[in-house]
């Protein structure tokens, strides 16, 4: 990862907010990576966790990978996940800090956002919450959360560092980081970072 | 870049193929693209 920006952030955002609410509205549409179900079980969840989430909550799952297979969040833990999408990592963490938790979602997209609110009210999770936001601006209180997660989103924002500032600034002392990310083994050409096609492609 | 952020005690977790099979493969595996799981704590 480089703290360079090396597309226009806007740009980046405006093309990220249209591929994921193209996921949201079309989640088993052509997508150049895995979605839902088999992406959950591709990436190690707990499947009897996953199983009674119900499908709107789950079948726009994109994640790259799995933030609690680091670490169990503890009950009791609040909680702000980063790009919360349709709220999958959110459902798994309230589980996971049962009802004496908070669990608050950021999202971008208000497609996603929607989905997010309605599986709440449906599951009537009373404990998690879903507020429009981007990473690089959270919309949290200083030192708030105990624990932050995301999943896959990190990447897809042009200014890293000011994303890690920003969930630095919404953790408390000691807090937990705990996330799940893309990552490459090879040098990727500087006119490729540069495209940004390239980036949600 | 986490530890110039302030995070201590940083841990990464094994490589998950993420795209294995999907569409993006041939993409991922020309960069050997991964997912990983962070952990890290604020200090």
């Amino acid at each position: 990862m480089s703290n360079e920006t090396l597309v226009d952030v806007e740009t980046l955002r405006t093309q990220v907010r249209d591929k994921y609410r193209e996921v949201a509205e079309d989640p088993h549409g052509t997508h150049h990576f895995h979605t839902g179900r088999p992406l959950a079980a591709r990436l190690g969840y707990d499947q009897a966790v996953v199983d009674v989430l119900p499908d709107r909550a789950v079948e726009s799952f994109a994640g790259v990978g799995n933030p609690f297979s680091v670490r169990r969040i503890e009950t009791g833990s609040r909680v702000v996940d980063v790009g919360s999408g349709a709220g999958f990592d959110s459902f798994i963490a309230a589980t996971q800090v049962g009802t004496t938790g908070r669990v608050v979602g950021i999202d971008m997209t208000p497609e996603m956002l929607a989905k997010s609110r309605a599986t709440a009210e449906q599951l009537q999770f009373g404990h998690v919450e879903f507020r429009e936001g981007l990473a690089e601006a959270l919309p949290v209180e200083d030192g708030w959360a105990d624990v932050v997660i995301s999943n896959g989103v990190i990447n897809l924002c042009a200014d890293k560092q000011a994303v890690f500032a920003e969930i630095f600034r919404v953790l408390r002392p000691g807090g937990v980081l705990q996330f799940a990310d893309i990552a490459n083994g090879r040098p990727v050409p500087i006119e490729a970072m540069r495209d940004v096609d390239l980036w949600t492609g | 870049m986490l530890e110039d952020s302030g995070f201590a005690q940083v841990v990464i977790g094994p490589p998950v193929d993420t795209f294995g099979g999907a569409t993006g493969e041939p993409q991922a595996r020309s960069f050997d693209v991964c997912g990983y799981a962070f952990l890290a704590h604020r200090a």
